[in-house]
């Protein structure tokens, strides 16, 4: 093969800038096909995990259950990971995602977020032989903190902890199974989670600090970049779920308890 | 609504993603020569061993052939220390990338050494060569031209093998990607350019092996 024909392949396998990505659907393509398909992913439980059916459930796909309800179309849940969420929005495989879609301005360059549907709280997953008592105690040398690639606490701890050590691994199970195992010394993250994934360490005697002086994020429905007609039907239809008391009570029911911080709601986006 | 590509986005971690590139190849080269260096030893074994031995290294090798790498580093990572060995990321998939690449390479190797036709070492003999004499001059050029293109595809293999590293907490090509398209969203872009990555690292490689196998064993092969 000579080189100007390898380079003619390369590109088209690609495909760097060779194909338009598909566009995606409207609210009125979606309602005319009368089908919702909302991304979640299983791998964080309680907010969407495989259930003894071997069915996906959780607190995001009863509440995508709600809002498939409300537009009157059937719910389709599609199986996303953490990378993959945005190229799933892209390519047209779902309408929206969730999967913790914490909002960053970063992200919202590329995909569009709804008003909050929760917010996120964050603190220190350490065991009570650790000493940490706020976020400054991280900043050291001999602390070695255990992180999932990919979560939004990651570019904080660079460039706020930056002499902690950072080991990243796939997902929160083996963040929690090193933790256990005392690969590391404490794990900064959401703490929402972390009474209902805890459970199956008996034996660790585990302490979690919350940390207020970090702030709080929210997390929405992501939309295609332009999705305006999805997107503010969605907002409206959070808003209606919230007064309600719906989402909370979804989310005390997976969750365990009650969410830190309420999401001020307002009529408004 | 259609997506735009945005590769000025992701121009600013060229840098940090070439750094996962370099891991990356070092970590193939590392697990390559430990896997070479084990394969070698078990061929001889499983050619010229004694039957007990014999039994242990095909058992190794049917093992290791057999399952997946992916399990076989977690058991390393994750299972070792609850009987009291902790291995850190880097040395688990190092482990256990050239423990895996020794069971293959075993069988490479063995193939290598089963290729020499026994007339040629008897024909040495004949013409007074000593023992060191027989290896140096007929059976490792012999064994080299037939191994090394097998021997070159297997370390092609083991560049991109490299990429189950991120899961355990290794920064490399794959991992740094990962963490870039967390934090942009902007994955097609991250992954084509890490793609670019992987097919440079290859590519480099498989040069180097041409002009190695070229030189070294005269084999006449093709990069493109």
């Amino acid at each position: 093969m000579t080189m100007s024909r390898f380079a003619c392949l390369l590109a088209a396998c690609l495909g760097l800038g060779a194909t338009a990505p598909a566009s995606a659907r409207s609210l009125d393509d979606i309602l005319k096909a009368g089908e919702l398909r909302v991304g979640v992913n299983p791998t964080l439980p309680p907010r969407a995990l495989f259930n003894e059916k071997n069915e996906i459930d959780g607190f995001e796909p009863e509440l995508a259950k709600a809002v498939a309800d409300k537009l009157g179309v059937k719910l389709t849940l599609v199986q996303v990971g953490s990378p993959d969420r945005i190229p799933f929005v892209v390519a047209d495989k779902v309408d929206v995602v969730m999967g913790a879609m914490s909002r960053t301005s970063e992200r919202a360059k590329v995909i569009d977020f709804t008003a909050p549907i929760h917010s996120e709280n964050y603190g220190i997953v350490t065991t009570d032989a650790k000493p940490f008592a706020k976020l400054a105690d991280l900043n050291s040398e001999s602390v070695t903190l255990i992180q999932v690639r990919g979560t939004t606490a990651i570019p904080f701890i660079q460039k706020n902890l930056p002499k902690a050590k950072l080991v990243l691994l796939d997902n929160y199970n083996d963040r929690d199974r090193a933790l256990a195992q005392g690969r590391g010394d404490a794990s900064f993250d959401g703490i929402d989670a972390v009474a209902y994934r805890l459970k199956i360490f008996p034996a660790i005697k585990w302490k979690v600090v919350a940390t207020p002086e970090y702030g709080v994020s929210y997390s929405s429905f992501g939309v295609a970049k332009g999705n305006y007609s999805l997107r503010d039907w969605l907002n409206i239809a959070l808003y209606e779920l919230h007064t309600a008391g719906t989402v909370e009570a979804i989310w005390e029911k997976w969750f365990l308890k009650p969410m830190d911080t309420k999401v001020p709601v307002t009529p408004y986006f | 609504m259609a997506y735009t590509l945005q590769y000025g986005q992701v121009t600013p971690y060229l840098g940090y993603l070439a750094g996962g590139a370099w891991l990356a190849l070092q970590l193939a080269a590392i697990a390559f020569v430990i896997g070479w260096a084990i394969g070698l030893v078990c061929a001889s074994v499983l050619e010229y061993g004694p039957r007990p031995l014999r039994w242990s290294v095909k058992a190794y090798v049917v093992f290791f052939l057999n399952t997946p790498l992916l399990v076989q580093i977690f058991f390393l990572y994750f299972a070792l220390p609850d009987w009291g060995i902790v291995l850190g990321s880097y040395q688990a998939v190092l482990l256990g990338m050239a423990i895996n690449a020794g069971a293959y390479l075993t069988e490479i190797q063995r193939a290598g050494f089963r290729s020499i036709r026994k007339a040629e070492v008897e024909a040495a003999e004949t013409l007074g060569f000593s023992r060191v004499q027989i290896i140096c001059y007929v059976v490792l050029p012999h064994i080299g031209k037939v191994l090394f293109p097998p021997l070159s595809n297997q370390y092609i293999i083991l560049t991109m093998t490299t990429s189950i590293a991120a899961i355990f907490g290794v920064e490399e090509l794959t991992g740094r990607t990962y963490n870039i398209n967390a934090q942009t969203f902007r994955s097609f872009e991250i992954f084509s350019i890490a793609a670019l990555y992987y097919i440079a690292l290859t590519l480099v490689a498989s040069v180097a092996l041409y002009a190695v196998g070229r030189y070294f064993f005269r084999i006449k092969g093709r990069v493109f």
